[in-house]
C-alpha cells in the first residue's frame, strides 16, 4: 500500500475531530437537563449535563430510579430535609423544603441536537403586532419569555430572534414539550395583569407590586374543589396566595378605607376585579376586616372546566399555573401575535427518523451499484462511498459543534451536500483516468477547476436563503454550505490523492 | 450554414452525424421551453401567480394524522362544516396502504381541529397528530422572500459563471440552461396540479446548484481542454455528466419507491429534483452543448 499522504491525514484528523464533537456516549444513566436559575440546586453548583449517580444513597441508573427516589424523599409535606446528590465527581449536600428545581433526562447517545421534526414538539414564530422592535428590545422580550417558561417549568426551549430579508423581526421559539395553549398564554399573550377596585388599580403583575406568589405548596396554592357544572361537564376551582409588596399593600389600604360595608355586613360593597389583558378573569369579595388594612396576602381564585372531574382538575391546574407565571413575571412589554405555529407529534418524528435511515441505506446501495457497474473497480467504488459518508459525518460534527438543531430542512441540506459530493468525485475519477498524455497533476487540476466552480455556484444559490422567510429554511442553507465547504477543503483533496494513488498502480 | 474550414487535414475528416445535425438538436429544447413559457404566461393570467401554493405559502392549517383513514369519506364529511378543505393521503407505494392523511385548509387550527375531531370521533393530541399553522400575512411575506431568494440565487450564480468563463456566449449558454432547468419542472408541476410548499421552493434552489455542475463540466471540457476534437470533448463530458445525472436520479428515486414515512415536504423536494435532473439532461446535452459547439465552430476553437 502506498504511503498515506498529507491530504488523507487531514481527512483522518477531521473525521476524528468530528467523532469527538459528536461524541457518541457509551455511558448510560441520568443527567441534569435544566436547572432553575438562583434556585437552591443552582446555588449549590448543579448544572446541566452533570450526571446524577445517586440520591440520598439510592443508586440512580434510569429516569424511573430518579422519579422513585424523589417521590420517596418528598412524600411528606413541607419540612426542610437534607438532600445528598451524587455525581461522578462529588457529592452535593443541600437543605431544602421544596422539590428540587431541576429536570433530568437520559444521557443522550450523541451531542447531535435533533430539531422538532425528528423529536416532536412545538415551534412558534412570534411577531410584535404593529411595531418594529430594535435588537435590544427583542432581546428584552426574549428575556421575559425565557423567564416565563422557566417559571412555568417548560424545559428544552430555544428562543432566538430572527430577521428576514425585509428587516422584520421575529422570535422563533422551539419547545420539545409544550402544548399550543401553553405557547399562546405564556409567550404570545401580553399577560398584563391588573387588580382593580372600581376604576382604580390596586396592584399589577410583576415584581414591582408582587413580592412572591405561592406555588408548588399545597398549603397556599391548591385546587379547592370540583363540582358538576351547569349544562354538563365539571368545574374545578383553584386558589393561591400572592404576597404584595408594601407599596401595593399600602395602596390597597388607602383604596379600601373609604368603601362602605354591604348589606350582609361581612364584605365591602365594591369587589376586587382581576383582569388579564383587559379581560376580567375573576372578582373577589373583600372581607370587612380588610378595610383600610395594610395586608400583604391576597387570595386569588379561578376555575377550570372539562368533560369530567379529571379533565376539569387538570384544566384548573394549568390555568393556575399560567396565572401564577404571569403574576410573577409581569406583562410582556409588547403586544405579540403568533404568525406561525407548528406542532409535530413525536410519533411522526420517529417514523421520519426511521424513514431517513432507510433512505440512507437505499441510496448507499443504489449509488454503490451504479458506481461499480460504471467503473468495475471495487476500490474506486469504496473510495467514493467512504468519502461521501465522511463528508456527511464531518458535516454532522460541525453541526454538533455549533449546537445546530437538526430539523428536516437541515437534513435535506446534508443529503444535497452528499449529492454534489458524489458528482464532484465522478468528475475527479473521469478527469484523472482521461487522456494519459497529460500529466495526472494537470488532469486533477482541471477537475478542481470544475469543482471550485460548482462550489462557488452552490454557495451563491444558498446564501440568499439564509435570510429569506424568517430563517425557517436557514438549516437547509447552512448544512449545504457546511457540506460543500467540508467537501472542497477536506474530502475532495483527500479523494483526489486516493485516486492518484490508485491510478499509479 | 455550415462552415467550411480552410485547413486541409480537417477537410479530410468526414463530417459526423453530430456535426451536421447539432443545430437541429437545439430545436427540441427550444420548442419545449417556448411551450413552457407560454403555458406559464397563461397560467399566470388565470391564477395571478406562476404556481399553486399550499398552505405554508398561502396561509392556513395542515394537520397530519397517522393511520389508515378513508380519504373520501373524511373529505366529504369535513366539507359539510368547512367549505375550503382538502385531504391527501400518503400511501406506501408497494402495498398501496394508506399510512397517513394530510388535511389542509385555509382556516385556523381552532376551527379545523374540532371539525376533524367530530368526524374522526376522537381527540387530536400532540401525540397522534402534527399540526402546522401559518398566518396569511407571514406566508405572503414568506413566499415573496423565497421568490426573491430564488432570483438572487440566479443572479449570483450567473455572476459566478461569467467570472469563471469570462466569455459571453458560453457563460450565457450555462445560465440559459439553468433557467430552462427551473422553468420546465415548474411547468410540469403546474400541469400536474401540485401545490408548492416552502420546501418545494427551496428544492428549486437546490436544483439550480445541482444542475449547474454538468454545465460547468461541459463548458470547462470544451473550452479549457486542449486534447481531442470538440466532438470528442463534448462526448467525454457527456460520458461523465450523464453518469452524474443518473447517480443523482438514482439517489432521488428511493424516496418514492422504497422509503415511506418521510414528511410530505421531503417528497416534494425529491420530486422537484427528479424533474429537474431529467430537464437538466435535455438542457445540458442538447441546449448547452449545441450552443457551445456552434460557438466553438464560429470562433474556430479547436
Amino acid at each position: 500500500m502506498a504511503k498515506v499522504g498529507i491530504r488523507v491525514w487531514i481527512l483522518i484528523v477531521a473525521l476524528f475531530l468530528a467523532l469527538l464533537t459528536i461524541s457518541p456516549s457509551i455511558k448510560t444513566g441520568v443527567e441534569i437537563t435544566s436547572v432553575e436559575r438562583n434556585s437552591t440546586a443552582f446555588n449549590e453548583g448543579l448544572r446541566t449535563e452533570v450526571q446524577i449517580t445517586s440520591l440520598n444513597g439510592d443508586k440512580i441508573e434510569t429516569i424511573e430510579d430518579y422519579t422513585a427516589a424523589i417521590g420517596k424523599l418528598f412524600e411528606s409535606s413541607n419540612e426542610t430535609r437534607k438532600v445528598v446528590i451524587g455525581t461522578p465527581e462529588e457529592e452535593i449536600i443541600m437543605f431544602t423544603d421544596k422539590a428540587l428545581e431541576i429536570t433530568v433526562g437520559k444521557i443522550p447517545k450523541t451531542r447531535i441536537k435533533t430539531g422538532l421534526d425528528l423529536s416532536g414538539g412545538a415551534r412558534a414564530l412570534i411577531a410584535p403586532a404593529n411595531v418594529t422592535l430594535t435588537l435590544e428590545q427583542t432581546n428584552d422580550l426574549i428575556a421575559v419569555m425565557n423567564q416565563r417558561l422557566n417559571v412555568y417549568g417548560i424545559k428544552d426551549v430555544t428562543i432566538r430572534s430572527v430577521r428576514d430579508l425585509r428587516g422584520n423581526n421575529f422570535i422563533l421559539v422551539e419547545i420539545a414539550e409544550a402544548t399550543p395553549a401553553d405557547i399562546e398564554t405564556l409567550l404570545a399573550s401580553q399577560g398584563k395583569f391588573t387588580a382593580k377596585i372600581g376604576n382604580t388599580t390596586v396592584f399589577e403583575g410583576g415584581e414591582h407590586d408582587i413580592s412572591d406568589v405561592c406555588r408548588n405548596n399545597a398549603q397556599c396554592a391548591r385546587i379547592a374543589g370540583c363540582f358538576p357544572a351547569e349544562g354538563g361537564g365539571s368545574l374545578c376551582n383553584f386558589e393561591f396566595v400572592v404576597y404584595l409588596t408594601s407599596d401595593a399593600a399600602k395602596r390597597h389600604a388607602a383604596i379600601t378605607k373609604n368603601i362602605s360595608v354591604d348589606e350582609t355586613g361581612q364584605y365591602l360593597k365594591d369587589k376586587l376585579y382581576l383582569y388579564i389583558d383587559e379581560q376580567e378573569v375573576d372578582s373577589l369579595l373583600i372581607g370587612t376586616d380588610l378595610r383600610g388594612q395594610v395586608t400583604t396576602e391576597i387570595l386569588i381564585r379561578g376555575g377550570g372546566t372539562g368533560a369530567n372531574d379529571q379533565e376539569a382538575y387538570k384544566d384548573a391546574q394549568n390555568s393556575m399555573h399560567r396565572l401564577q407565571t404571569v403574576l410573577i413575571t409581569g406583562s410582556l412589554p409588547y403586544k405579540l401575535e403568533i404568525v406561525k405555529l407548528d406542532t409535530v407529534s413525536p410519533l411522526l418524528g420517529d417514523t421520519f427518523a426511521r424513514g431517513l435511515m432507510f433512505l440512507g441505506l437505499a441510496v448507499f446501495i443504489v449509488i454503490s451499484a451504479a458506481l461499480f457497474v460504471r467503473y468495475r473497480k471495487i476500490k474506486i467504488t469504496l473510495a467514493v462511498i467512504l468519502t461521501m459518508f465522511s463528508e456527511a459525518f464531518i458535516t454532522l460534527g460541525v453541526a454538533a459543534l455549533i449546537g445546530w438543531n437538526l430539523d428536516a430542512p437541515s437534513i435535506a441540506g446534508i443529503i444535497a451536500g452528499m449529492g454534489t459530493g458524489v458528482n464532484d468525485q465522478i468528475v475527479i475519477i473521469d478527469e484523472s483516468t482521461s487522456n494519459r498524455n497529460v500529466s495526472i497533476r494537470e488532469r486533477i487540476k482541471r477537475a478542481l477547476f470544475i469543482i471550485v466552480g460548482a462550489f462557488a455556484t452552490i454557495i451563491a444559490a444558498m446564501v440568499p436563503l439564509f435570510w429569506a422567510g424568517a430563517g425557517l429554511l436557514r438549516g437547509f442553507a447552512l448544512t449545504t454550505i457546511i457540506g460543500v465547504t467540508v467537501g472542497i477543503l477536506i474530502t475532495r483533496p483527500a479523494f483526489a490523492e486516493i485516486v492518484r494513488k490508485l491510478e499509479d498502480y | 450554414m455550415e462552415q467550411v474550414t480552410g485547413k486541409a487535414n480537417q477537410d479530410a475528416h468526414q463530417k459526423s452525424w453530430y456535426d451536421r445535425h447539432y443545430k437541429k438538436l437545439l430545436i427540441l429544447p427550444l420548442v419545449l421551453l417556448a411551450f413552457c413559457l407560454v403555458y406559464l404566461f397563461f397560467f399566470y393570467q388565470q391564477n395571478g401567480d406562476i404556481m399553486r401554493k399550499d398552505v405554508s405559502l398561502s396561509g392556513g392549517t395542515t394537520i397530519t394524522i397517522q393511520g389508515d383513514i378513508e380519504r373520501e369519506g373524511l373529505e366529504r364529511q369535513l366539507r359539510e362544516e368547512i367549505s375550503d378543505v382538502g385531504v391527501r393521503t400518503i400511501t406506501e407505494l408497494r402495498s398501496g396502504k394508506v399510512i397517513a392523511v394530510i388535511i389542509e385548509s385555509s382556516v385556523m387550527p381552532e376551527e379545523l381541529k374540532p371539525a376533524l375531531e367530530n368526524v374522526l370521533g376522537y381527540k387530536l393530541t400532540n401525540e397522534n397528530s402534527t399540526t402546522e399553522f401559518t398566518g396569511s400575512s407571514l406566508s405572503n411575506n414568506f413566499y415573496r422572500q423565497l421568490v426573491i431568494a430564488l432570483i438572487f440565487s440566479f443572479i449570483l450564480i450567473s455572476i459566478v459563471v461569467f467570472i469563471m468563463f469570462r466569455t459571453f456566449v458560453p457563460s450565457f449558454a450555462v445560465v440559459f440552461a439553468i433557467f430552462a432547468d427551473v422553468v420546465m419542472p415548474l411547468t410540469l408541476i403546474n400541469i400536474l396540479g401540485v401545490k408548492l410548499s416552502a420546501a418545494g421552493i427551496a428544492a428549486f434552489l437546490m436544483l439550480i446548484g445541482y444542475s449547474v455542475d454538468t454545465d460547468i463540466l461541459l463548458t470547462t471540457r470544451v473550452l479549457k481542454k486542449k486534447e481531442g476534437s470538440i466532438n470528442e470533448r463534448i462526448y467525454g463530458a457527456f460520458k461523465t455528466g450523464i453518469f452524474m445525472n443518473i447517480t443523482g436520479l438514482l439517489a432521488v428515486l428511493p424516496a418514492f419507491f422504497i422509503v415511506t414515512g418521510l414528511p410530505a415536504s421531503f417528497r416534494q423536494i425529491f420530486f422537484i429534483l427528479a424533474l429537474g435532473l431529467i430537464a437538466d439532461i435535455l438542457n445540458t446535452w442538447l441546449t448547452n452543448a449545441s450552443i457551445l459547439k456552434w460557438y466553438a465552430d464560429k470562433k474556430r476553437i479547436s
